[in-house]
């Protein structure tokens, strides 16, 4: 994932943000989740979603904190803050709005290129 | 996969806590992030290999899912670097906040503690900030033109290595063959009588050649100045300063339709300088120079100011001028004086002369607001070995020290910025009232101002205070162990010994620093003392100084008209009722304006005359002919005005007309010098060179020797002319004083004489004392400032003595009352309590004493009849401070007679 994509930059922290909705969760548990919903169609380097959950904590969007992971070993759980429960509201109204202006152009029936002139 | 469960959670409180300190310590982000990535590695594969594949084909597998495992692993740590310094800049300033509230709320307990130490740290910081400001502005502060400190004074350097004004002959030479100097100008200054309205007034003017405003880099605000063609010609224009245009010319934007009238002469007003420039001295007008093709090589009439071009040094400047005057002295050898020339930093030239009074008081000031600190430092802790229980108690619950020192430094911060704000406005009413004592000597003492500079030195100096205090205060206050503190509270003894010790050290510094400016003070007392027996040459009292400026004249009829004017102003000023003699000179005694003029003349034989300037020239050749003299020109009643005694032979008198020989009187000084052994009465000489009139002088009669430069400096010998039979000295500024009656009286009646004679002379009262007075401001102000640090500074080094010797003496209540109840002299207990404050002082004076012999050094300068280790202060302020210790020490100590032994022993 190219860092000067912020169309999908901030798809991802929507992801993520979404992820976190219910429960509180550690990364790696965020990665098999997101794996699953979006049946592997969003390819992305797993690493990255570190950097991204850095920066949703340094905005205050999330928390984090060590605890104790399923199998007993060391982990760092994050959860949502009510700010970016905030965050994640927003992002999913302007995601809709991309998204079916998107589509409207993608899938609308085509002009022909005089019509703009 | 789900969530961390209960256990989890329990986990997680505990995580938050570890989290929290790792922020606060800034380690283990490296750690923190490595583990987080490394968990997820270990998980993938872990997860891979249960799904069936070799513990290799997983590692592989995660690692390529996972990308470039460096690059993610820095960006993390970066942003989580950047997140814990964010997040420690702002609980250090929550903390930070709740420590100021909370020094708010100790001294909310106790107001007048707080006011006391405000008060005291108001006063330290005001001196300093309100010294600070006029050092800024005097000082430090660049000079009001562009590029500054490429600005320079250029002088004639004669035979004997002094520095003086310049011939215009010499300048031109100078000029042409000088490479360092981007412009170079010459100017003179003088007053002029200005009519405003129907009153005229003296305003002091400047006449510069082509290149002056060029070289001050000034240029006109509103209009221009000068045309080349405007030079050497006379024409009838002026540049007025700001100050000027809007006092006098309301500061009207129409400059053709405005005239100054200067004299009889109207002149036009061709432009206005920016506010603030006023060079030289406090110019208002500026006029072009007229024609200077008759001026010789010997007339030092002009003063020059120069422009460095870029990269050349004042050093190396002068380093090419003593070469430049050493070729000019080869090729015109005995027809100019000039041995050389030495180019001086204009701020240097300006400023230089208050730099070491300006240093001393800022030393003193800086030992004033160190001493107050310290005592704020002795109040505080005193006030917090009272407290020392509830440190105790705060260190038992786990308040860390860092976070105690913390508090200490917040509640002094809350003293000193209180104390920062309060001496910033002290500072701003002080400055007024010192300037104000301080009539006219300092330079740039317009540009002196409380303004953003000193409020910043004001709170910089507040928060070091509060640091140094606040430090000193913690480190002490959280010393030594919770149980032992907690202990000792309940054995009754606060403080402690170290405190205790800390306290003692204390009053010893402000002891010594006290001596320091007491030293000091009493050194410039001395020297003021011995410069007030010194007998200036006349008696300063009982009379009034008329400052007339008598209009120029260049046609011999206007030169006769401004005669007439003087004789007759002088007639008729000498017949107030009350005034017993009235005189006139050109330039007073002491009067610190201009440096006079001096110059060489020639002993001559009755029937020799000197035909023109090149005979005289020859003459001054000859040895043992030249000699040379302050030159004055007065009326005959200038010395009894002045109460100039006669040594010898007559005054000038009605015998003198313009048609006899030109009569002359010589100071004793000169008479011995020249003429030793014989009567100089009779004698001839050739002063030609000082007014281009070759007749020659016959001298009439020797007076006593005046201090003309200053009081502290040796009398000059000093010839004097008749104003009557030498008019070019009439013109310009003159001096007439009026000996007896009183002055206001006297002031009246002459103001209306001079405006039935003429209105349009400008006059001036001031009495002959206040010149006297004036010419020693600057000695009095510093010794005002130093005396009053030095009192002040005493009354908080006795208080300091004080407050240690009641807390012993509370604190040995319970020894004392047994020593009395075992039948202990009472004279023995208070001399033991005594004595302990005699030994703080002693101490103090001990190092006091090592401080100021160096310090003293700095004043050397500044001292007048009295060497910087003047027994005399050496002795006295040590005496006085030991005695005032004592007496200070005396008070508590009687207090222990008062001591009950039984009710004593039973209180514990």
């Amino acid at each position: 994932m190219s860092k000067s994509n912020t169309l999908l930059h901030g798809a991802l922290d929507a992801l993520i943000l979404r992820t976190l909705a219910w429960e509180p969760r550690h990364g790696y548990a965020i990665a098999r989740w997101l794996e699953a919903e979006t049946s592997q169609a969003l390819r992305i380097e797993e690493g990255s979603l570190y950097p991204a959950l850095y920066r949703l904590e340094e905005r205050g969007w999330v928390e984090a904190e060590w605890g104790v992971s399923e199998l007993g070993r060391q982990a760092k759980f994050y959860r949502l803050t009510p700010e970016g429960r905030e965050q994640l509201v927003k992002r999913t109204e302007e995601w809709e709005t991309f998204a079916a202006a998107v589509s409207r152009v993608l899938l609308g029936p085509p002009r022909p290129a005089g019509a703009l002139g | 996969v789900s969530g961390p469960g209960p256990g989890g959670r329990a986990a997680t409180a505990l995580g938050r806590g570890k989290d929290r300190l790792r922020r606060i310590l800034g380690v283990g982000v490296q750690e923190e992030v490595e583990s987080e990535l490394g968990f997820h590695l270990q998980m993938r594969i872990r997860d891979l290999e249960a799904a069936g594949m070799s513990p290799a084909a997983a590692r592989e597998q995660a690692t390529s899912e996972f990308g470039d495992y460096q690059a993610i692993e820095a960006e993390c740590m970066n942003i989580a670097k950047r997140r814990n310094r964010s997040v420690r800049r702002a609980e250090w300033l929550a903390e930070l906040r709740q420590d100021v509230r909370f020094g708010f709320r100790q001294l909310a307990r106790s107001p007048g503690f707080a006011l006391l130490t405000v008060l005291m740290l108001a006063l330290g910081i005001g001196a300093s900030t309100a010294i600070f400001s006029i050092v800024n502005g005097v000082l430090l502060r660049p000079l009001p033109f562009p590029q500054p400190d490429r600005l320079v004074a250029v002088y004639q350097v004669d035979v004997e290595g002094t520095q003086g004004q310049f011939s215009h002959p010499n300048f031109v030479d100078l000029k042409e063959r000088s490479g360092s100097f981007a412009a170079l100008a010459e100017y003179a200054s003088s007053f002029v009588p200005v009519l405003v309205g129907e009153t005229a007034v003296r305003v002091p003017v400047a006449r510069v050649s082509s290149d002056f405003f060029p070289a001050l880099g000034v240029r006109a605000a509103v209009g221009r100045t000068f045309l080349p063609e405007e030079f050497g010609t006379g024409e009838p224009v002026v540049v007025v300063s700001d100050a000027f245009w809007r006092q006098h010319l309301a500061a009207s934007r129409d400059l053709a339709a405005m005239t100054v009238r200067v004299g009889d002469q109207p002149l036009t007003v061709v432009g206005v300088l920016p506010p603030g420039i006023r060079f030289p001295g406090s110019a208002e007008l500026w006029g072009p120079q007229g024609r200077t093709a008759d001026e010789t090589r010997t007339g030092h009439n002009w003063q020059v100011v120069g422009r460095l071009r870029a990269g050349v040094s004042p050093q190396a400047a002068s380093r090419e001028l003593r070469e430049i005057g050493r070729a000019l002295k080869a090729r015109y050898g005995d027809d100019t004086m000039m041995m050389g020339a030495a180019a001086v930093p204009l701020h240097e030239v300006i400023v230089g002369g208050v730099r070491p009074m300006l240093l001393v008081l800022v030393g003193g000031a800086g030992v004033l607001l160190l001493i107050t600190c310290a005592n704020v430092v002795n109040l505080l802790l005193s006030r917090t070995a009272a407290r020392q229980r509830e440190l105790a108690v705060r260190r038992a619950l786990g308040a860390g020290r860092a976070r105690l020192v913390r508090q200490f430094v917040g509640e002094s911060l809350v003293l000193t910025l209180a104390g920062g704000v309060m001496g910033a406005a002290l500072a701003f009413v002080g400055m007024r009232a010192l300037l104000a004592l301080e009539p006219g000597r300092l330079p740039r003492v317009g540009e002196v101002r409380v303004d953003t500079a000193a409020l910043l030195f004001a709170l910089g100096v507040s928060v070091v205070a509060a640091a140094a205090i606040g430090l000193i205060v913690a480190l002490r206050a959280s010393d030594g162990s919770v149980w032992g503190a907690l202990a000792e509270e309940s054995r009754g003894s606060s403080g402690g010994a170290a405190s205790h010790r800390m306290r003692s050290a204390l009053a010893v510094g402000q002891v010594a620093l006290t001596l320091v400016l007491l030293v000091g003070a009493g050194l410039l007392t001395r020297s003021f003392v011995r410069l007030m027996a010194v007998d200036p040459g006349y008696r300063t009292t009982d009379a009034v100084v008329m400052d007339v400026v008598i209009p120029w004249a260049t046609s011999e009829e206007e030169k006769a008209r401004s005669m007439r004017l003087h004789g007759e102003l002088l007639a008729r000023l000498a017949e107030i009722p009350g005034v017993t003699a009235a005189g006139s000179v050109n330039i007073l005694p002491l009067g610190n304006e201009g440096t006079g003029s001096s110059g060489s003349f020639v002993r001559v034989d009755r029937s020799e005359t000197v035909r023109d300037f090149d005979e005289l020239t020859r003459l001054m050749r000859e040895p043992g002919r030249a000699g040379d003299a302050v030159y004055r020109v007065a009326s005959g009643g200038y010395f009894p005005a002045m109460g100039i005694p006669l040594v010898r032979g007559r005054l000038f008198d009605d015998r003198d007309t313009p048609q006899t020989p030109h009569a002359a009187v010589i100071s004793r000084s000169l008479a011995e010098r020249e003429w030793p052994g014989q009567d100089p009465v009779g004698k001839w000489i050739q002063y030609g060179g000082m007014d281009g009139d070759l007749r020659p002088f016959v001298i009439v009669g020797v007076v006593g020797d005046v201090r003309e430069k200053s009081l502290d400096a040796e009398p000059e010998p000093a010839f004097y002319a008749n104003v009557r039979q030498r008019p070019a000295g009439v013109f310009g500024p003159q001096n007439i004083i009026l000996q007896g009656g009183d002055p206001q009286a006297v002031s009246a009646v002459a103001r209306g004489i001079v405006r039935e004679v003429n209105p349009g002379v400008p006059v001036r009262f001031r009495t002959l004392e206040g010149v006297f007075s004036a010419s020693l401001s600057e000695r009095r102000f510093s010794l005002l400032l130093m005396g009053v640090f030095a009192v002040t500074a005493l009354v908080l080094a006795v208080t300091g003595i004080y407050g240690i010797i009641s807390y012993l003496v509370a604190q040995r209540t319970r020894e004392i009352g047994i020593r009395l109840a075992l039948g202990a002299p009472v004279g023995a207990v208070r001399g033991m309590v005594l004595r302990s404050g005699v030994l703080l002082a002693a101490a103090g004076v001990a190092l006091g004493l090592v401080s100021a012999l160096a310090a003293t050094r700095l004043l050397s300068g500044l001292l007048f009849g009295i060497g910087t280790r003047d027994p005399l202060t050496f002795v006295a302020v040590p005496l006085l401070l030991l005695g005032v210790a004592a007496l200070a020490s005396y008070v508590p100590a009687r207090r222990t007679t008062r001591v009950d032994p039984i009710i004593v022993m039973r209180a514990e």
